[in-house]
């Protein structure tokens, strides 16, 4: 069996909330799979599910190819887990929670491996791990939890949100670390809301919203699913011509035009004053920048196709219904 | 200022539910006490008798009070007051320090005080929100004792005495609030302090004079060191005199302005008492869950087990001297010699009712351990140590450890306390195997009590904190005031404690113990099943 990680249909109910309604989820051996979605949208609870922290409603949830909640124990000897919001114990070091940690892991058999990875972590990440729990930032508390996932060989990385706190610096060792443990041929799953995090390290994302799936592929495969932007300034066009603006381009959607709006990007359709947007399929940008060109439109912007159009357009606040097409 | 107005409405919103359970506690209290007295001891003769009998048993005030004649109001202030100022004290230092350290170690405060409230309004706040909270308290008694039919002034004496009490140890609370670094270390420092002034009030009564006729007495200087001393020296159904209430003002605002002091001068967050580097290694002994909880609770474990000694060396010491007191007041002594039998007996009877507040102090350091637990989930620590490769049950199993190991540990460290002591009475060595059985039979009952808070904690996780410490008191009340006011058979049975072996008395019957054992063993058991059954409840 492939998948690591496999949830169909997964439900969780908190008193009246659904927090998880039919979510499907598939992570394959050896793949850096994003998880993606906005706060609230069901990231921790699917990942409590996963570890057996909580019990699933319905729906079936499989971690190489075990039932989390039975087989807890024995799938957490394979799991290194950092939590969302880091909370260390206030009078242990950050040292001391890291060798807890890895020691309740299994992870310091190797004692000469680990402490030379654990020094190596340490350095990296910059951290003093003779202070007290207490006395950490919130940056220097998910310091402390991913050095304690990464010091110790690991077959799936199950990652929340971890760089939420971290400077762009520790960021950037966070990713090569991680990379290093992936070439290893460890599985990740990795919560996010920050898309420059996930497209740098990710093979493979889910976007999901409301506790549901609403995409699932590679990331060429969703760019595919994004448009263009373009934009362009509306002084000087007359008026037939904006009006006629949709017809003569079939592949613009989302066209904005003149006043009105603010620059929120093409992809939730405000043009800014002044300036007409609209998204293209990216296939047909030929055929729109011969008709623009035409236009001898000023001010052109083309912005390529990115994950942060593709989220948007999942959680449009005036789409409630689910994503568009 | 004008923030004073929101901060002060924060406060009370937060404590909407708390605090008005308090209340109705004090108001039950004070409305049930007078009528349980009056069934229990009808006649003028029963109530002369019962203070006698109190008056030669310094076991007996230890736990009461000072008796002020054998009317039913004095009665009841002299057994119940001592209690009531206690709890009183417990709900003012912790709302002090809920709404002070626990507010700064969250990182709550600094929300707050980066508005223009600064760092002083929320402090005034607190105290502000606490003399509310305590003249309530006041109130509740007050009413609770006219709903009773006691004494118009008196009561109302009474009621500003337990407000007083209240006001006292809210400047206690915030002090320590100031001193320590972490919620749990100001509320247990806070904790010791009224400890220290019960004993101290204990003492007093304990050592004091009786009157001629054994109605009535005077309380030594020792009571006069202590809040709750002063609250019950204003005699409030006999003699009425307010003044010493003005000691509980005096002390709160000395107490307030040394706190203001400190926060205006120290960082937000900061404590006196500061923050070390620490090992940059884990030690061998810190590899499992095991050796996580005990480093957890070890210190807390510790601050119980000095508590267990002071009582300890308290009941040693203490007995011959007792033994002296009942003997000087013939005719007291006349009535105790046919109840007790023996110099001996006596300080063995003596040894075993201290022991019965030992026994209290073991059962809320084992309730401790399971508060612990709930709060390592509430706050996520747990979860992270849930998703390595640990058994629930191992985990609650660790945590189960400590707890019975704490309770052990204030048991032994009363025992050794009260085996020095001991080392001046005659028969040294009946007087402390006397001792040891006094430690054991307060076992089972702290077992069985933590036993109960660790089922709560499977199964009702987010309630388990505060019904735990409900199910404490609930018993402690009933084992301390069930018999005197005469409370029926079915709910006396409810009391672990009622079911502690009597020692000193002719015949020792373990039966109560034994059941209590195995009790707690299925009620821990049911805890561990339980633990797996259910979500992390965060």
């Amino acid at each position: 069996m492939n998948a690591v990680i496999e949830t169909r249909g997964l439900r969780k109910r908190f008193g009246r909330v659904d927090a998880l309604n039919g979510l499907d989820l598939s992570v394959a051996a050896g793949e850096v799979h994003g998880f993606l979605g906005p706060n609230g949208a069901g990231k921790s609870t699917t990942i409590r599910v996963l570890l057996g922290l909580m019990r699933s409603d319905g729906g079936t949830a499989t971690v190489f190819g075990r039932d989390p909640w039975t087989d807890a124990v024995a799938l957490h000897r394979r799991i290194a887990y950092v939590p969302g919001d880091v909370s260390l114990w206030p009078n242990l070091t950050g040292g001391e929670a890291i060798d807890l940690l890895c020691r309740l892991r299994g992870g310091t058999k190797d004692a000469a491996g680990y402490h030379a990875r654990r020094k190596h972590l340490v350095e990296a990440f910059q951290l003093d791990p003779t202070r007290k729990g207490r006395t950490y930032s919130k940056g220097n508390r998910q310091k402390v939890a991913l050095i304690a996932a990464l010091a110790a060989p690991t077959d799936l990385f199950i990652l929340d949100e971890p760089t939420s706190g971290l400077d762009p610096l520790m960021d950037a060792v966070f990713r090569r670390e991680l990379q290093a443990a992936t070439n290893n041929g460890a599985t990740v799953l990795l919560s996010s809301h920050i898309l420059s995090e996930v497209e740098h390290l990710c093979d493979r994302v889910s976007i999901i919203r409301a506790g549901r799936t609403v995409e699932t592929g590679t990331l060429t495969q969703l760019r595919h699913l994004t448009r263009t932007e373009v934009g362009f300034a509306s002084e000087g066009l007359a008026e037939a011509d904006l009006a006629g603006l949709a017809a003569r381009i079939p592949a613009a959607h989302d066209l904005v035009a003149g006043a009105g709006g603010e620059g929120g990007g093409a992809a939730n359709g405000a043009g800014g004053v002044g300036r007409v947007s609209f998204t293209a399929d990216s296939d047909a940008l030929p055929e729109v920048l011969a008709v623009l060109a035409q236009l001898r439109v000023q001010g052109l912007t083309i912005a390529p196709p990115s994950l942060e159009s593709l989220f948007l357009r999942h959680y449009r606040e005036d789409d409630p219904a689910g994503p568009r097409r | 200022m004008s923030t004073l107005g929101p901060i002060l409405r924060l406060r009370l919103r937060r404590d909407r539910v708390q605090l008005p359970i308090w209340f109705a506690a004090f108001a039950a209290l004070a409305a049930v006490a007078p009528a349980a007295v009056a069934a229990s001891f009808g006649t003028v003769a029963e109530r002369e008798s019962l203070v006698r009998i109190a008056s030669g048993s310094p076991t007996i005030l230890i736990f009461r009070g000072e008796p002020q004649g054998a009317e039913v109001d004095a009665l009841v202030f002299f057994l119940i007051f001592a209690f009531l100022a206690t709890l009183v004290a417990f709900m003012s230092t912790f709302l002090a320090v809920r709404h002070s350290r626990a507010e700064e170690e969250s990182g709550r405060a600094e929300l707050i005080a980066a508005t223009p409230a600064g760092r002083l309004v929320p402090l005034l706040a607190t105290a502000l929100h606490g003399v509310g909270a305590s003249l309530a308290a006041g109130v509740a008694v007050w009413l609770g004792f006219l709903a009773a039919g006691l004494d118009g002034s008196g009561s109302f004496t009474t009621g500003a005495a337990i407000a007083g009490t209240g006001i006292a140890f809210l400047g206690v609370g915030l002090l320590a609030g100031r001193l320590m670094r972490t919620s749990r270390g100001a509320n247990g420092l806070a904790a010791a302090v009224i400890g220290v002034a019960y004993a101290l009030r204990a003492a007093g009564d304990a050592g004091g004079t009786p009157s001629a006729d054994g109605l009535s007495m005077t309380s030594a200087w020792p009571s006069w060191l202590s809040p709750i001393g002063w609250g019950q020296q204003t005699h409030a159904f006999t003699t009425i005199s307010p003044a010493p209430l003005l000691l509980d003002l005096a002390l709160a605002a000395v107490l307030l302005a040394v706190v203001v002091a400190l926060a205006s001068s120290r960082d937000l967050g900061a404590s006196v008492f500061g923050e070390r580097a620490g090992p940059e290694h884990a030690g061998r002994t810190l590899g499992g869950s095991l050796g996580l909880a005990w480093r957890l609770q070890r210190s807390a474990v510790v601050g119980w087990a000095l508590a267990g000694l002071v009582f300890g060396v308290l009941a040693g010491t203490l007995g011959e001297t007792v033994v002296e007191l009942v003997r000087s007041n013939s005719q007291i002594g006349a009535a105790l010699a046919d109840l007790a039998g023996g110099r001996g007996s006596i300080i063995d009877l003596f040894t075993a009712a201290i022991f019965g507040l030992v026994g209290v102090i073991a059962a809320a350091a084992g309730t401790q351990a399971i508060i612990r637990m709930r709060q390592e989930e509430a706050n996520g620590s747990a979860e992270a140590l849930l998703a390595l490769p640990l058994r629930r049950i191992r985990w609650m199993f660790d945590y189960l450890v400590v707890g019975v190991v704490a309770i052990a540990s204030v048991l032994a460290a009363a025992t050794a306390g009260a085996a020095v002591g001991l080392t001046r009475s005659a028969g040294t060595g009946d007087r402390v195997a006397s001792a040891v059985d006094s430690g054991l039979a307060q076992l089972p009952a702290a077992v069985l009590i933590l036993a109960i808070a660790a089922l709560l904690f499977a199964v009702v996780p987010r309630l388990a904190i505060g019904l735990s410490w409900g199910v404490l008191l609930v018993s402690v009340f009933i084992g301390q005031f069930g018999e005197l006011f005469g409370m029926p058979d079915w709910l006396r049975t409810l009391s672990p404690f009622t079911h502690t072996p009597a020692i000193g008395t002719a015949d020792v019957d373990w039966t109560g113990a034994w059941w209590m054992l195995a009790l707690a063993l299925l009620l821990a058991a049911l805890a561990l099943a339980a633990i797996r059954r259910r979500d992390l409840a965060l």
